[in-house]
């Protein structure tokens, strides 16, 4: 097994056959290539059919999620349209080619796939859905050219297909070991593919050799070797170093910009400005002199409306926000009657990704023609962003994703390709521009915060009625055009998590309030999953306290029977068993519980914890059970739910971005710090297959994280923090 | 201006002289494996061994280690090639996630196994307790420098 990160094929068309897979047009010039066709997701499939077809999100319909190709030297490729930001997906995706590829997992080269090196890129990596949405696409193209080999073989051979098998890249003959094709023998002597007359057959998941075992990451020696293979990382003959003006408030507007003495100081070879864009920067021989040099260009703001945090939480007003009401059973609201047996309010802070390498990028532009490498999470929104800024022909705009130094949202809309793009053009030399924390911190878009209200009437210990109302700043609104908003309403990211999922309460209804924030908000890992299940599962368990009822206990009498319900409840009782929850713990800690659906993931979580004096709480463990379906690599989905649990307990317990005076209050880690080691609790995941359909398990583990530890903490001390984070200071006024 | 860097004499733009080590480093030798984070010091990214103590290169002028033995990422494994055992162990217990930090992880758990060949738990919670991951890879962190401690001594 190998990588690269460098296509070696030329662009390829695609045309689309019976079976529903992508023959590449190279097939017929010494090389196969088929190509994975996925489809559009039905949300896409909807924008699509608002949009232009091409320039929706998610690309044209007829994009490879990924193709593989053979050479006749019996090279194996699979190349990936998604990114590789620490989830893992290129070790995953190539195990589910290489199951029915017929391949052993080390024949198998990945490369990551650029937008002009294939049809154009099925547009971003995120939303939990890279393994949900390409397994079954991914399996059929593999199978298919599987099958098309051993057809192509029974011919060479002079056998008959059914008597023949593919196992390590050969065909070979089930009765005579001596009878054998490798595949790229076949490749070699085959100038037509005919077109596959019937469905290929898939593996029965009893054969799977490859899928469903803890395969080791295929990116981590070279990066565990420092080969340079993030966007920060790239260097080339006579590349200079670029930085850009950025504004001294949220709200500022460019009012003039010119050189000043920028263009006088040591390194500096060009100042570019381009007024009509608002844009300003600085090309230098090295990093230190273009950011130097940035800070001495002459720029005059309108700093605009200085604005305070209590003015932004403020903001989220539910007499002064527009509601829509996005869940409804039974009447909530008739039942409550303005007497709920229990009423509470929950808020959570904005919040930054702190990827920690910083946004970087790449760009050369050279006879017209512009390539950029980039750390991103969406190639085709990079290209879109530059063929719209810069007034090119799609043909002559290349972008090549990097490995990335941590994603969380932040690379899905990001303008570090554009300004290198823009500063390459200008100088004709290849720029490489690299943020810093500073710009991370203030420059960026940031996790909205939320606030809400639940309150329930109970009855005879179950909940009768519950009401819920959600506010938050956008989340997905500021990335689309303002008609899709009027469509939509009300802003999926937003609301996400708040859906109450107990269809043993009869009466239940969500209101979700959107706030345009002054602060530009956005993406973050789960989007509002942690906030608002930080709200909705502590409220869970407030009912259950003021039943009476064990807060587990409780909730499992609020489930149905039906399947998702049961897979919740099987989190539920397997967190529970492995946790010990219910068994005598040391003087001084307690459990929590909490879970929560994302992407149809279903999870679980106890917390163990403990409190000193000063408020200062200490998570000793974390017990999470995960049912997503069938898990093509176990060991990689643990680490994609140990991570969600460590940044999820970063926000619990420490991370708070606050706006004072117009602007963002830190601008480094030393007023923004992020959870340590020391603070990292030990974790035992348990994995539930429930079917054998893989879902999401980059964002669903983190949604019940808060929860579980503020219910621990009650539960310790009977206090209730009803806002993150639980820092020792709440801890104590509570 | 010329550093040495893994044992080595490298020739460096003077344009660097003036300035921090980890863009001497990245941008002035080409050595890509240590990386910038915060620029503060705070993160650990950047973390290198200047005479074998872990420091960060991002608020370490050049000037105050120009006669300085500098080991980077690059030069952790020995003269054969064979990766460090803190690397061995890091892929064995496959720790990472996007890796971008652990660089500076795997140079904080190095410096630490120079100086005590058998930590317990605690010393490397702490040792390791000023390097951040976003990812969230704590709980392999702990148990693959403990894991690095054996590897280093049956090689030894």
């Amino acid at each position: 097994m190998t990588t690269s990160q460098e296509p070696k094929t030329k662009k390829r068309r695609w045309r689309v056959t019976r079976r529903g897979f992508l023959l590449g047009a190279g097939a017929t010039a010494g090389t196969l290539a088929i190509g994975v066709l996925a489809g559009r997701r039905p949300f896409y499939r909807f924008l699509a059919g608002q949009l232009d077809n091409a320039s929706a999100p998610g690309g044209p319909a007829e994009d490879p999620i990924a193709w593989f190709e053979i050479s006749p030297d019996n090279d194996i490729s699979i190349f990936i349209n998604r990114v590789e930001m620490g989830q893992g997906v290129h070790t995953s995706m190539a195990q589910i080619g290489a199951e029915e590829l017929g391949i052993d997992f080390e024949q198998l080269t990945v490369v990551q796939a650029g937008t002009q090196k294939g049809a154009e890129p099925a547009a971003v990596t995120g939303g939990s859905n890279t393994i949900s949405s390409a397994y079954l696409p991914l399996r059929k193209a593999a199978a298919a050219m599987r099958e098309m080999l051993i057809i192509q073989a029974a011919g060479m051979l002079g056998a008959p297909a059914a008597d023949l098998e593919a196992v390590s890249a050969t065909v070979r003959s089930k009765s005579d070991a001596d009878q054998s094709l490798t595949y790229g023998e076949i490749v070699a002597a085959t100038t037509e593919w005919p077109e596959l007359q019937e469905e290929p057959v898939l593996k029965e998941a009893s054969e799977f050799q490859i899928i469903g075992r803890s395969i080791p990451r295929v990116d981590f020696e070279a990066k565990l070797t420092g080969q340079p293979v993030y966007g920060y990382d790239l260097k080339t003959e006579g590349m200079l170093y670029g930085a850009v003006i950025r504004p001294p408030t949220i709200e500022a507007t460019l009012l003039s910009v010119n050189a000043g003495s920028a263009a006088e100081r040591d390194g500096v070879v060009e100042v570019v400005v381009d007024e009509e864009l608002g844009f300003a920067g600085v090309v230098a021989t090295t990093r230190a002199a273009a950011w130097t040099a940035v800070n001495s260009l002459d720029v005059e703001w309108d700093e605009g409306h200085l604005w305070s945090q209590e003015e932004l939480d403020d903001m989220l007003d539910f007499d002064m926000l527009d509601g829509y009401v996005i869940q409804k059973e039974g009447n909530a609201l008739r039942v409550i009657d303005g007497e709920p047996t229990l009423a509470a309010e929950y808020r959570t802070p904005m919040a930054v990704h702190a990827h920690l390498e910083p946004q970087a990028a790449m760009a050369d532009f050279q006879d017209g023609k512009l390539k950029i490498w980039t750390s991103t999470q969406g190639q085709g929104t990079v290209k879109g962003q530059i063929v719209a800024v810069l007034g090119m022909e799609e043909a002559d705009v290349e972008v090549v994703p990097t490995y990335l130094g941590g994603g969380f949202g932040r690379r899905l809309n990001a303008n570090v390709a554009l300004e290198a793009a823009l500063l390459a053009r200008a100088v004709g030399r290849p720029v490489h521009v690299g943020w810093t924390r500073q710009e991370e911190m203030r420059h960026g878009y940031v996790r909205p915060s939320t606030r809400s209200q639940l309150s329930a009437k109970l009855n005879n210990n179950r909940i009768e009625a519950l009401s819920h109302r959600q506010a938050s700043g956008e989340v997905a609104f500021p990335f689309f055009p303002g008609f899709l908003q009027a469509i939509f309403g009300t802003d999926f990211g937003a609301w996400r998590g708040s859906f109450n999922f107990y269809e043993g309460i009869p009466n239940r209804q969500l209101g979700a309030y959107l706030a345009r924030m002054p602060i530009k908000t956005g993406w973050w890992r789960g989007l509002g999953l942690m906030s608002n299940i930080f709200a909705t599962e502590s409220f869970m368990d407030e009912m259950a306290h003021a039943a009476g009822v064990d807060p587990l206990e409780f909730r499992l009498a609020h489930l149905s029977d039906d399947p998702f319900s049961q897979r919740m409840r099987g989190v539920l009782e397997a967190a529970a068993e492995r946790a010990g929850y219910g068994e005598s713990l040391p003087e001084g800690r307690a459990f929590g519980v909490a879970c929560g659906p994302d992407v149809d993931t279903v999870v679980a979580m106890i917390s163990e914890i403990s409190v000193d004096d000063d408020g200062f709480i200490t998570v000793h463990k974390v017990t999470q059970a995960i049912d997503a379906g069938l898990f093509i690599n176990p060991d990689g989905a643990k680490a994609q739910a140990q991570g969600s649990i460590i940044m999820g307990l970063s926000s619990t317990l420490i991370e708070e971005l606050t706006v004072s005076e117009g602007r963002v209050v830190p601008n480094n880690f030393d007023r923004y710090p992020l959870l340590t080691i020391d603070r990292a609790p030990e974790i035992e995941i348990v994995l539930l297959e429930s079917d054998l359909q893989p879902r999401g398990m980059g964002e669903p583990p983190m949604g019940p994280v808060a929860a579980s530890v503020a219910n621990a903490l009650f539960n310790l001390t009977g206090k209730r923090i009803r806002q993150l984070p639980l820092t020792p200071e709440r801890v104590r006024a509570a | 201006m010329k550093l040495k860097i893994n044992g080595q004499e490298v020739e460096i733009d003077d344009a660097y002289g003036s300035g921090l080590l980890i863009w001497a480093i990245r941008d002035g030798a080409g050595l890509m494996g240590t990386k910038f984070g915060c620029g503060a010091g705070i993160c650990g990214s950047c973390t290198v061994h200047i005479d074998g103590e872990a420091v960060r290169s991002c608020i370490t002028p050049v000037q105050n280690v120009v006669d300085a033995d500098i080991r980077t990422l690059e030069g952790l494994p020995n003269e054969d090639g064979m990766l460090h055992p803190v690397q061995q162990a890091f892929i064995e217990q496959q720790v990472p996630q996007c890796a971008w930090c652990m660089s500076g992880q795997m140079m904080s758990a190095a410096a630490l196994l120079e100086q005590n060949e058998n930590p317990t738990q605690e010393e490397i919670v702490e040792a390791m307790s000023e390097n951040y991951c976003r990812c969230g890879c704590y709980f392999r962190i702990k148990s693959a420098v403990a894991r690095a401690a054996e590897i280093k001594q049956e090689m030894a």
